[in-house]
């Protein structure tokens, strides 16, 4: 019997809305199935409080493609970015770091810290731009397998090693360096000031289980300088609407593509006969048919839930069984009824428009991940803060502001579990942590939404409350994201792609996950 | 014809390249700046035994058996075995499911540690050229999944995959952090324990004891110039041209390889005026944190161990790296001893070479003392007894006597970012450096430290290599 779908994409989170959009865009009749009630994912703006919205879960835009915010012609289904331009790292001793997107402005400020990292800024910048650069190409890659003699592969090797080589040695060693180092190492080489290290540093252990001295973390540190918005390296900047108005975008040029979007309808499994995907079927029971099913989900929840091991060789199970998620981090959403007063800097000036960062030293965020290494949440957790509503006014009722506050270490194995009170005594630690800073904030908080990485996972289904649908570790990219031989998007049953965060080249509202995967669908014929 | 080589320092690695110029007709002077350690710790190559004859002159290996044994917190001990069989009896006695998988574990690292013992005998690999790429696709597929996952990865993280008994996970993982300034769930101290793997049978991670150093240091063939210092190396238009020693005196001298640190030889020995900026601050950011003390007990009789580590899970290592992070000596520490007849040799771990409070002096190296004898004590019983003498070096002072940068043993730090093509530093990993004539052949070079004289004869290989090439018309 015909099926009226060439292609079926589970979970309308924004990856597996941009595979449906390029999908849709070559023809194919797509149909998307979301869980919630609303399509997004993990990028969702959410009225949580009447009159106030917020990105509930992801909150900045940095990494999504270019190309993608290209092909899709996204600004026209609405997305709008408004950059972000300071980084505020108030101090315990009342000073403050300020970091600016304006050069000499940025210069002058880390200046009053250390000339001589105002001098060695310049050449870092440049370095990590080579570095961001040397990277670039990689992200639209389909990762080739190393051990297989298949010529695609082979020509996917060869192009990675003449992509090296034509780097020069100088910068491919530098390459080599990055990926290998440890976050501090790597900053200590440049910098002296501990605010500025931290708050760098802070980059690079976002989403992982390491401290900022574990060794892999300078390469997450690039992962996260990779941003860039219309072309603009190292920009960081907030969707209008919130991460929502992203995903909103991305289903709006889906839909203007033909593709169809379907929410509150829980995919139960993936239909398999004769080692193929024939559909899926839905928790309510009903099954819809077609040779191509696309999965959003995290490779825990495609492989070993929409799937089953039963249907798998043994190889992937185990490779699944042993990816490491430990999600390590929670949120914290505040409706004010004022703006946080900072006594390094009081009033509500520019400083409160960018990222406040509480990242005081390397020495405080490796406490924090010592806390967590061993089961608790940070006593004295890192702090990455946003008041979206001072440059969105319509996130909040006038004169009041929402604040998103991503915080570190929260791990998901908690010892004896997370708990309604162990959630509430984390979300009063985050509040003290910041309240030093900003003594008013307690008086000002109107309401307050805390979130665990076991609330992560039980509301938007990311296995043990992983952001980037599994750790951002060496071991976890490229060939190995989520398992060696399974990289390049396909999966031991034939007609089931994955399109995930969990694919290479992983988290960070990138898109780049969802595109490569319908490419990779289209060139395959499927 | 030749004119003199000096070789820097009279260590296992030094006398190695220095008997390998000398069997190629170098005349060779050894300038040794210390007296070698008796006994070595480390995998000897076979290779190096059958170039220089070490056999026949005498080498002896002390593969100990069992390699290992350590405490269980429920009352005896762990001990592995040389012999698989023997190994998985005294594991399924802890744990019998670990004990099922411990073969397959140790096959998967014996493979991948092959492919290192090639590596390690032959200058570092450049990763993007076709060989090497073939030598790891000949891994086929499970060996380059490995390969690819391990390096990166955190022993601790690779050890919870495969067991369940801390004892067990904790004696392997020591092999992961021991002389590095990480704990076990730090990355790539998977990669350190696959080196302790290297050159040895499948199932044994605890690498060999020799007389290697007494053996190479009565080897005839070079000169050897004791009880000397080199104060400076001379350089004339980016040519080497001599070392002058502390006594003032100067040697000439076309060739000069160092088994000092980078940082001593290049920044200290050299004028760094030679080198560009860049360079220097390259050798200035290899990290070589020590985090070692050493006791040595000498005792009325053989303490009845061979090997002992004390570390009674992944989770208490990981907890005595905490207190060295911050610049204390870890409160609980992590002890590896090995005996040697009436002598047992303790390393104790978390001990940092920098301390956040103060100094290394007479007051904390006698409470590191007790305490180390203490803790050995409740596993060793009427060890305390048994002890005639004792002595206790710390970090600075093991880098006063074996000439270990900060104290750190493999003069480098063993870390991903300071291995293969990448050790010292990157561009310069092939044991030359900007001065023609000058190389570098100590534990700071490929493969690094525990491996005897494998940086050494790396190093001279390559010398003889530029030397034939100069030679050619």
């Amino acid at each position: 019997m015909p099926t009226p779908y060439d292609a079926i994409v589970i979970g309308g989170g924004h990856n597996g809305l941009v595979a449906a959009a390029y999908l849709a865009r070559a023809g194919k009749r797509v149909l998307v199935l979301e869980r919630r009630e609303r399509v997004g994912g993990a990028a969702v703006s959410e009225q949580v409080f009447p009159g106030f919205t917020f990105s509930v879960f992801s909150y900045v835009v940095s990494l999504l493609r270019p190309e993608i915010i290209r092909d899709l012609d996204l600004p026209r289904h609405g997305l709008q970015i408004l950059p972000l331009e300071s980084t505020l790292t108030p101090l315990p001793n009342g000073d403050y770091l300020a970091q600016w997107s304006d050069h000499d402005q940025n210069r002058c400020s880390i200046a009053r810290h250390s000339a001589r990292d105002a001098e060695a800024y310049d050449e870092f910048g440049r370095l990590m731009h080579q570095m961001a650069r040397a990277v670039k190409p990689i992200l639209g890659m389909a990762p080739p397998d190393p051990a297989s003699l298949h010529p695609r592969d082979l020509l996917g090797l060869a192009r990675l090693g003449s992509h090296f080589r034509s780097l020069g040695t100088e910068q491919f060693h530098a390459l080599c360096k990055l990926i290998t180092m440890s976050a501090a190492d790597f900053l200590d080489q440049w910098f002296e000031t501990e605010a500025l290290k931290a708050t760098k540093a802070a980059s690079g252990i976002i989403g992982t289980l390491l401290g900022p001295r574990s060794p892999g973390t300078a390469f997450v540190l690039l992962h996260h300088y990779m941003g860039e918005i219309d072309g603009v390296y190292r920009a960081w900047g907030f969707a209008k609407g919130g991460n929502g108005s992203v995903s909103e975008a991305i289903a709006g040029a889906a839909r203007s593509f033909g593709a169809q979007i379907r929410t509150e309808a829980p995919v139960a499994r993936v239909l398999i006969e004769n080692g193929r995907a024939a559909g899926v079927v839905l928790e309510r029971g009903e099954e819809i048919r077609t040779k191509l099913v696309v999965s959003g989900a995290d490779p825990r929840r495609t492989f070993m839930q929409l799937v089953g091991a039963e249907h798998l060789p043994e190889d992937i199970v185990q490779a699944i069984r042993r990816f490491k998620f430990r999600g390590s981090s929670g949120k914290v959403n505040l409706a004010l009824g004022e703006l946080p007063n900072f006594s390094c800097w009081p009033g509500s000036g520019p400083q409160l428009r960018g990222a406040i960062s509480i990242s005081p030293s390397i020495e405080y965020l490796e406490r924090a991940y010592d806390d967590a290494k061993y089961g608790e949440f940070s006593r004295r957790p890192y702090l990455d803060i946003l008041i979206p509503s001072l440059l969105d006014p319509a996130m909040a009722p006038p004169g009041r502001h929402v604040m998103s506050i991503f915080v570190q270490y929260a791990p998901y194995h908690l010892n004896g579990g997370w708990t309604e009170a162990r959630r509430e005594a984390f979300g009063d630690t985050v509040i003290d942590a910041l309240a030093e800073y900003a003594p008013n904030l307690k008086s000002a908080i109107l309401h307050r939404q805390v979130i665990t990485p076991a609330d992560i996972e039980h509301s938007i289904g990311l296995s043990e409350g992983n952001i980037f649908q599994g750790e951002l570790t060496l071991q976890q990219m490229f060939f190995l994201r989520p398992a060696a031989a399974w990289a390049r998007y396909q999966t031991p049953i034939r007609g089931l792609y994955q399109c995930g965060a969990g694919t290479h080249p992983g988290g960070g509202v990138m898109g780049a996950s969802g595109r490569n995967a319908a490419l990779a669908i289209l060139r395959d014929g499927a | 014809m030749s004119a003199p080589a000096v070789v820097i320092g009279a260590g296992v690695n030094e006398l190695v390249a220095a008997h390998m110029l000398a069997r190629s007709d170098r005349k060779v002077l050894v300038i040794a700046e210390r007296r070698n350690s008796s006994t070595e710790i480390g995998w000897v190559p076979p290779r190096i035994v059958r170039d220089l004859e070490l056999e026949k002159h005498g080498l002896a290996i002390h593969r100990h058996d069992p390699w290992v044994a350590t405490p269980l917190p429920a009352g005896g001990s762990l001990e592995l075995w040389r012999d698989m069989a023997r190994s998985v009896e005294a594991i399924r006695r802890v744990n019998p499911r670990d004990a099922e998988k411990w073969p397959a574990f140790c096959e998967r690292m014996a493979r991948l540690a092959r492919l290192f013992e090639k590596l390690y005998l032959a200058p570092p690999p450049d990763p993007l050229s076709i060989g090497f790429a073939f030598r790891v696709r000949a891994l086929g597929r499970h060996g380059i999944e490995d390969l690819l996952r391990l390096l990166p990865m955190s022993v601790a993280d690779l050890l919870d995959d495969w067991f369940e008994s801390d004892s067990l996970k904790a004696v392997l993982g020591a092999a992961g952090i021991m002389h590095h300034h990480q704990g076990p769930r730090g990355g790539g101290t998977a990669f350190r324990l696959l080196h302790h793997c290297v050159g040895n049978p499948a199932g044994v991670f605890r690498p060999p004891a020799s007389n290697i150093g007494r053996v190479l240091a009565q080897l005839p063939g070079v000169g050897v110039r004791g009880a000397a210092e080199v104060a400076r190396i001379n350089v004339r238009e980016g040519r080497v041209a001599g070392v002058v020693l502390s006594s003032g005196e100067e040697i000439a001298a076309s060739l000069v390889l160092s088994g000092a640190d980078p940082r001593r030889t290049l920044l200290g020995l050299v004028d760094p005026g030679w080198f560009d900026p860049a360079f220097v601050r390259a050798v200035r950011n290899i990290r070589c944190r020590g985090v070692v003390a050493r006791v040595t007990l000498t005792l009325d009789r053989a303490p009845g161990f061979a090997t002992l580590v004390v570390a009674p899970s992944l989770d208490y290592l990981e907890r005595a790296y905490d207190d060295a992070k911050y610049g204390q000596v870890s409160r609980r520490p992590y002890l590896e001893a090995r005996s040697n007849e009436r002598q047992v040799q303790v390393y104790m771990q978390y001990a940092p070479y920098a301390l956040a409070d103060g100094a290394w002096d007479e007051t904390r190296r006698i409470a590191l003392g007790d305490s180390v004898l203490q803790m050995l004590s409740e596993h060793v019983p009427g060890l305390r007894e048994l002890v005639t003498e004792r002595s206790v070096l710390s970090p600075p002072e093991l880098e006063a006597l074996e000439g270990w940068p900060e104290g750190q043993a493999h003069h480098a730090e063993l870390a991903l970012d300071q291995a293969l093509w990448m050790r010292p530093i990157p561009g310069w990993a092939r044991y030359r450096t900007p001065i023609k004539g000058l190389y570098l052949c100590g534990a700071a070079t490929h493969p690094g430290g525990g491996v005897a004289g494998a940086p050494g004869y790396n190093c001279a290989r390559e010398v003889l290599r530029d030397l034939r090439r100069r030679s050619k018309p």
